[in-house]
């Protein structure tokens, strides 16, 4: 995500990271308590987990995180007039570059003059399966992480 | 804030009954209608919000998530 971001922020596409509750609390990184706690959690996001691109800081009752469906890793896309033009309810790289190249194409095809009107479209996008990275993610927070998602999920 | 809704939505281990109430994707806001806006904090401690985040650029990608 963070190489799409670099990739079409000439483009006039922004990119942000918006920090949320714990997903999976565990021993190094808790759950959140404070607001002062969550922003040490997400300026750790930065330094340890290199995450380049601006990150702000939802409310610590997850306000904006609640209002759009409190996945844990959800991606939208907006236009600048603040409507949601993509929405998936997991974060997918491949998935994000080909939206935001469609809506590209969209504002090219706007300035060569085609009359367009918005339509919904559902379409189911497919995203790589890593246990290992995902569970090598869980350690790093701790045993707490590893058991309680085991025991959760098998 | 509600004490309540804080200790709920920080939720202090990972557990079905505990995270599963929160996943509610189907309820979140349509494509295409105008989104609601929310106050959102820089890591300085700096305040922003969506909407700032949203007109600054022709399209805008919002990644929710969190360190773990």
């Amino acid at each position: 995500m963070n190489a799409i971001a670099e990739r079409y922020a000439d483009a006039g596409v922004g990119s942000i990271f918006l920090y949320t509750n714990e997903a999976h609390p565990g021993e190094i990184y808790p759950h959140l308590t404070s607001m002062e706690q969550k922003l040490r959690h997400a300026t750790a996001l930065r330094d340890i987990l290199g995450v380049s691109r601006p990150i702000l800081v939802d409310s610590l009752d997850g306000a904006c995180h609640r209002a759009y469906g409190s996945m844990p890793n959800m991606t939208w896309i907006f236009n600048q007039a603040g409507t949601p033009i993509y929405k998936s309810d997991w974060s997918d790289s491949h998935s994000v570059e080909n939206a935001i190249q469609y809506f590209l194409q969209v504002l090219d095809r706007r300035r060569n003059r085609e009359r367009m009107a918005p339509f919904r479209v559902e379409r189911l996008d497919y995203r790589i399966q890593d246990q290992a990275q995902f569970y090598a993610g869980l350690e790093r927070n701790g045993p707490k992480a590893v058991t309680e998602f085991r025991e959760a999920f098998g | 804030m509600d004490p309540d809704l804080l200790t709920r939505y920080n939720y202090d281990e990972f557990v079905p009954a505990k995270f599963e109430p929160w996943m509610r994707f189907d309820q979140s806001p349509p494509l295409g209608s105008k989104a609601p806006d929310f106050p959102l904090w820089a890591l300085d401690g700096a305040e922003t919000s969506l909407s700032a985040v949203w007109a600054a650029n022709s399209y805008t990608v919002v990644e929710f998530g969190s360190f773990t």
